[in-house]
């Protein structure tokens, strides 16, 4: 066995030792994952995953390295620019992955790549 | 400042260009010739063109360090880099069918899946599939 296969089994028996911890962040996770469209806040994750709230919070970020929101904002983001590059209009990506209000989409994907939704969207179908 | 590329070494940049591109699928991006030996050569993702670029970079040849660190590594195991995929167990399959090795074969990891193979240009690349 490699230094790095011991390396792999020591810090797996170390962070992933609790194993429903583990099942339940990734049922948040999951949650996520499928209903980024809805609204989804604190209470929801936390009522999905059945533990508190703040208990869900410093789990989550404990295994995924980010917080629920950072989360579901950079998943939201993602699929925003997978509609914008299938050709889905601005307004309609931002309501489809559950932002909801245009100006404020509008302003986070600007900040978050440097080029407006519409402007990436022209871009991407300059290049097809 | 922004991320635009990082590199990997490797002992010859064509037969690392002909891995990386017909065994992983990566897509030449930039070839400039250096000099006579060395090329500027860069690869993207297929579905991530614009994004950053992999530098196959020939320190090993001119560096002795970066051959030293890249041996040690190597030896221990250690991958160099990872690289995400939708499904390890897929990319494994896939690999092994074109005499890829690995020497960690799929293994669950908490919150992630992992593999590690031999780029046979000198490094261990891990692979990562989010759960």
């Amino acid at each position: 066995m490699s230094i790095y296969q011991q390396h792999l089994e020591n810090y797996k028996a170390k962070k992933f030792a609790n194993q429903g911890q583990l099942e339940t962040i990734m049922a948040v996770k999951h949650h996520i994952d499928d209903h980024y469209q809805e609204e989804l806040n604190l209470d929801v994750l936390s009522t999905e995953g059945f533990v508190s709230k703040f208990h869900m919070l410093r789990l989550f970020k404990k295994y995924h390295g980010q917080t629920p929101s950072q989360y579901l904002t950079d998943k939201r983001l993602e699929k925003a620019k997978e509609l914008l590059k299938s050709g889905a209009s601005v307004t309609e990506t931002c309501y489809a992955v559950g932002f909801k209000s245009l100006g404020s989409f509008s302003a986070l994907f600007k900040r978050r790549n440097n080029i407006s939704p519409k402007g990436f969207q022209k871009r991407a179908t300059l290049k097809k | 400042m922004k991320v635009t590329v990082i590199s990997i070494p490797v002992r010859d940049q064509q037969h690392a260009l002909d891995f990386y591109t017909k065994k992983l699928g990566f897509l030449k991006k930039l070839d400039i010739p250096i000099n006579e030996t060395d090329r500027w050569l860069t690869l993207v993702s297929p579905e991530d063109q614009d994004g950053v670029q992999l530098v196959l970079e020939p320190a090993p040849l001119h560096f002795e360090p970066s051959r030293v660190f890249q041996d040690a590594l190597m030896e221990a195991g250690f991958p160099y880099t990872q690289f995400d995929v939708e499904s390890v167990q897929e990319e494994y399959d896939r690999l092994m069918g074109l005499d890829v090795e690995f020497s960690v074969a799929p293994t669950d990891m908490g919150t992630v899946k992992i593999a590690v193979f031999n780029d046979t240009c000198g490094n261990n690349i891990q692979l990562v599939e989010y759960l």
